[in-house]
């Protein structure tokens, strides 16, 4: 394991070398009894949790909630983002009139509301996805401002002397545009939305990785912590690598990508 | 191409341009007859583009008027194409996408779209670059798609603004080239703004000098008499040519230096 990094063996291979010495050593210090194993867990019992919850399927309708919510809160949240940035981009009006409004509600920390929309919406799916969308909204409402009024003079006045109408101009030039900057926040509002269930979930639910994971934490089962943790995290895996083709595709003819506003 | 409206493509009377406290361009009185070729030469600054902006309906006048085939302009100027000096393709379509734009815009059925423009892109010379998007391409490959897109319209007035400023001697030379063959096919009014006077006399049937901004005027308007079709790279060794550069240069020559005192 010593010496410099070899060309040769692809950075993939130090990777899993790399994960692979932190499960053995966590492993060894659990056993061995330099952690204690109540508050630390092992992984080979996270595993053999993980294995038996996939195997017997009780997980997949907890799993399947959670993505469930994450998706309608980002759809309801990009969309609504989508349009009231459309909006204010394109009357300078509503932009100074709104502005006030948008930056207060920007500064608030999501996670306070999370109790009022358990009041508001109840213990199911919809106080969660109000959750998601007061997170994605921001984001994706960001991009889009930015999107639109970031587009190029230059190209504007190209398509109106070609003969774009108002509304050519929007389709072809506007939301193209505006694309750019929503989709290459995809990641982010993507992430942000799970979070924002899972934390919804954590609070009170019925059903949901997060509702798992806050039922092993109240009989202290970290073994159970850790394994949700580990669903969560591969399937939030799978869905940035999904995210990640689309987004190639999307945006295939910019050179590289642009930086998104958080 | 050439309308029986008049002969006069493009009048400007007077015109003036401000912008938040200053005067771009005043008492500008240009006109350009239908099938010629133009060439507005100026220092740097001097707001040969206003001028260029105002024609196109991009801007309008602060006072006086701009006639377009003898009709006053309102908004944007129909009639005419505009290359611009910056890169203004859309980067999110493809080279043929970008070429077939002007088309789409007006509703053109898709397969003569498709055609026209397939015909447009070997015409400029990048067949097998119809799916490319414009940062795959050179910058003088994207001034080719540049001029298909404004040619494939068919516009009665061309505005190009320092088209080829940005790129190399050579490439430059032989864009140059291709818009005179292009032009004279076709006969369009041309109105080409730089800061180039060798380029302005040797494309040009008249030259227009502009001031040193702010507040810019005409200060002389010379025809050039060299016969066509022109050789650019044999027209610069002949003598009328410079005559005609050293006559020009003279007047031309205490505009860029008063444009270099002042930004001194």
């Amino acid at each position: 394991m010593s010496g410099p990094p070899n060309r040769r063996v692809p950075i993939r291979v130090w990777q899993l070398l790399l994960a692979i010495a932190f499960l053995l050593s966590w492993e060894w210090g659990s056993r061995s009894g330099a952690l204690d194993s109540f508050f630390f867990s092992r992984p080979s019992d996270v595993l053999v949790r993980v294995w038996g919850w996939t195997v017997t399927g009780s997980i997949w309708p907890h799993l399947m909630t959670t993505f469930v919510e994450a998706a309608l809160s980002f759809a309801i949240g990009a969309v609504s983002g989508v349009i009231l940035g459309f909006a204010l981009a394109r009357s300078s009006f509503l932009a100074a009139l709104l502005d006030p409004f948008i930056r207060v509600g920007n500064a608030l920390p999501r996670v306070v509301l999370a109790p009022i929309f358990l009041l508001w919406f109840g213990l199911g799916i919809w106080s969660k996805v109000a959750l998601g969308v007061t997170v994605v909204f921001f984001v994706v409402f960001f991009n889009t401002f930015r999107g639109i009024r970031d587009v190029e003079r230059v190209i504007v006045d190209n398509a109106r002397m070609l003969g774009a109408s108002e509304r050519q101009l929007i389709r072809h030039v506007l939301i193209p545009s505006a694309l750019t900057w929503i989709f290459s926040s995809l990641h982010v509002s993507i992430g942000l939305a799970i979070v924002a269930v899972v934390v919804g979930e954590y609070l009170g639910a019925s059903r949901g990785v997060g509702y798992t994971i806050a039922q092993a934490e109240g009989v202290f089962d970290t073994t159970g912590v850790f394994a949700g943790m580990t669903v969560l995290a591969a399937g939030v895996l799978i869905v940035g690598a999904a995210v990640d083709r689309l987004e190639r595709w999307l945006l295939r003819w910019k050179p590289e990508r642009a930086d998104a506003v958080l | 191409m050439s309308p029986a409206s008049g002969p006069s493509a493009i009048t400007l009377r007077g015109a003036a341009r401000r912008f938040a406290g200053y005067t771009a361009v005043q008492d500008i009185s240009f006109e350009a007859r239908s099938g010629r070729f133009v060439s507005i030469v100026g220092p740097s600054g001097c707001g040969k583009s206003t001028v260029l902006n105002m024609i196109a309906g991009l801007l309008a006048p602060s006072e006086g008027a701009v006639e377009i085939f003898g009709v006053p302009l309102a908004g944007i100027n129909r009639r005419a194409s505009y290359m611009f000096q910056q890169d203004a393709l859309l980067p999110w379509k493809t080279v043929l996408e970008n070429v077939r734009f002007g088309l789409d815009l007006r509703g053109c059925p898709g397969r003569q779209a498709h055609d026209e423009a397939t015909g447009w892109i070997e015409r400029v010379g990048l067949r097998g670059f119809a799916d490319r998007y414009p940062y795959q391409l050179s910058g003088g490959m994207r001034k080719r798609v540049t001029m298909a897109q404004a040619w494939i319209v068919k516009p009665d007035i061309l505005l190009m603004d320092e088209p080829f400023g940005a790129l190399d001697v050579h490439t430059r030379l032989r864009m140059e080239s291709e818009i005179l063959g292009l032009w004279t096919e076709a006969k369009q009014t041309v109105v080409f703004v730089t800061h180039d006077l060798e380029e302005a006399i040797s494309l040009a049937d008249e030259v227009f000098v502009l001031s040193a901004g702010p507040a810019s005027r005409i200060v002389g308007r010379y025809p050039v008499d060299l016969a066509r079709p022109r050789d650019l790279l044999e027209v610069k060794l002949e003598p009328r040519f410079h005559e005609l550069f050293g006559t020009i240069w003279s007047d031309l020559r205490q505009e860029v230096l008063k444009s270099y005192e002042r930004s001194a």
